[in-house]
């Protein structure tokens, strides 16, 4: 089976949207050994930049908006995620505009953190 | 060279600049920081070594080199390795006038701001700081902010442009109704806080001259979409009426009572061919019927020629099938009680949601005139309490009291 494991913590401890505060650093260290820990059983992973960053695409009787700001109704609930790479946020909201859904609901849309090059 | 001078050139030239920095290092807070930078070094070298011939040019050029060095110093801040130093302009690139050397990017900067990923709440404040030079302190006046809460409103917004991945890019036409829509409103938005000042003095006289410009500009570059010409037209059909907007007194002359002899003729003429070039595209949508009521009552010429109400209703029996929303309602009800009579009208006032209503100040206005034209003056009165309670600016608060007093 396979298992996707969600982080939820209160955001503000990163030091705003771009988590660019010590904490992230301190913690990083901590993922890294877990991932090495882990080996094969740990398929993917990313951390994600803060919920000022985010991005919804709401479908609402079959009309599809975009609004600034994270998911936030509490009827629906998260199903599953799409992992993509796209040219810009433009690029990512066309792909989510094409995630299926049964009826209403909302694709949130939110920068992964792209590890800063080795140099 | 007076600062005066310095001052107009930013303004005239400070949106088109910061779009094309903008759009060349993809980077808002570069643009405009290098942008500031050109201009506090203007104010030290201009009075000295005179105004350059191509005042424009020159920021633009030293803007460029700003954000240059700024972005070598991010580059070296992340321990990549620097780019080679930018070739200094040749004597020939100083000779070519700016509307070559700086390209047009308003436009793009306009759908960066306005993209629906940046918060609704400040789009407008957005776009009239970037794309309008305004100051954060007369954005801030104008929005009814302090100058802290809407820096830190247009801060977050930029961060978002910046680390979301909003695109630099005029979208694609299959985006376009969408993107436009979010465009225009936004720039109605921005206006309407230019058109609240009837008095127009001050800064925000100058930024209802911004709007003018930034629509002309939207006119042009999208000359097929009848919305952007509409709102080309409605823009200018109302500042063509600003010389009659208030009485000698600093009182608010409403729409029906103002000397047509007053109003800026050229400024119609220019409203009607938007005008007219939005009907010619397709069926009139609601922006185009409301630049239409506009239409008909600046073809006024002079308060011997009774107002066009019948004409007025007429448009907006048609936006009510398109737009049926409350204040459409209630605009049409103003127009109502001239055809109809001050019965029907508030027959029709008081059938709108007071709810949503409460804290609209022409709500309370159109339905105090009314009770006043039917006599019921004590209603009245508390109707136009209930305006004034609104904080209405000060034209508009002379004219409600003074309506007050003869009910």
């Amino acid at each position: 089976m396979q298992f996707l494991l969600l982080i939820y913590e209160n955001e503000e401890v990163y030091g705003g949207p771009d988590k660019s505060g010590p904490a992230l650093k301190a913690i990083s260290g901590r993922h890294m050994s877990l991932v090495k820990e882990l080996g094969p059983v740990r398929l993917a992973g990313a951390g994600l930049k803060g919920t000022a960053l985010a991005t919804t695409v709401r479908t609402t009787n079959g009309k599809q908006a975009i609004h600034d700001g994270p998911f936030a109704e509490t009827k629906e609930q998260l199903g599953g995620y799409y992992l993509i790479e796209a040219p810009d946020l433009d690029a990512a909201i066309a792909v989510a505009k094409k995630v299926p859904l049964t009826k209403d609901g909302a694709i949130e849309i939110r920068p992964v953190i792209v590890p800063p090059a080795q140099p | 060279m007076s600062e005066a001078a310095l001052e107009n050139v930013m303004r005239q030239a400070g949106g088109r600049i910061v779009a094309a920095l903008a759009a060349r290092f993809r980077d808002l807070d570069i643009a405009e920081e290098a942008f500031a930078e050109a201009c506090a070094q203007a104010a030290e070298a201009w009075p000295a070594q005179g105004m350059p011939r191509d005042a424009s040019a020159w920021l633009y050029r030293v803007g460029e080199h700003r954000a240059l060095d700024a972005l070598r110093k991010q580059r070296t801040r992340e321990r990549l390795a620097p780019d080679p130093p930018d070739p200094e302009p040749s004597a020939e690139d100083a000779m070519v006038d700016d509307a070559r050397l700086i390209p047009d990017e308003r436009l793009r900067l306009i759908f960066v701001c306005c993209h629906p990923a940046v918060a609704v709440e400040a789009r407008a404040a957005l776009t009239l700081r970037l794309v309008c030079g305004l100051s954060v302190a007369e954005i801030a006046r104008a929005f009814l902010l302090s100058e802290p809460a809407l820096s830190q409103r247009l801060l977050r917004a930029k961060r978002k442009i910046a680390e979301a991945g909003v695109p630099f890019e005029v979208p694609g036409p299959e985006l376009w109704t969408e993107r436009l829509q979010a465009v225009i409103s936004t720039l109605e938005v921005a206006y309407a806080k230019a058109h609240e000042d009837a008095a127009g003095t001050g800064p925000r006289a100058g930024y209802a001259t911004e709007m003018l410009e930034l629509t002309r500009v939207l006119g042009e570059m999208l000359p097929a979409e009848p919305e952007a010409l509409a709102l080309a037209a409605m823009v200018r059909y109302a500042e063509a009426r600003r010389p009659a907007r208030l009485d000698a007194r600093g009182v608010m002359v409403p729409l029906s009572e103002q000397d047509p002899a007053l109003w800026r003729r050229p400024m119609i003429a220019e409203a009607d061919a938007y005008l007219e070039s939005a009907s010619a595209l397709r069926a009139p949508g609601p922006r185009v019927l409301q630049a239409a009521v506009h239409g008909v009552w600046c073809a006024r010429r002079g308060l011997d020629e009774p107002p066009p109400w019948p004409k007025v209703l007429a448009l907006y029996d048609a936006l009510l099938a398109q737009r049926d929303d409350p204040i459409v309602r209630l605009n049409r009800a103003v127009a109502l009680a001239e055809v109809k009579g001050a019965k029907a009208a508030l027959s029709e006032v008081d059938g709108l949601s007071s709810d949503t209503l409460k804290s609209f100040l022409p709500y309370h206005a159109v339905r105090a005139d009314l009770l006043r034209r039917l006599g019921r003056s004590a209603e009245a009165r508390a109707a136009y309490d209930d305006a004034i309670a609104l904080e209405p600016t000060s034209a508009e608060r002379l004219w409600l009291t003074s309506r007050r007093e003869s009910a």
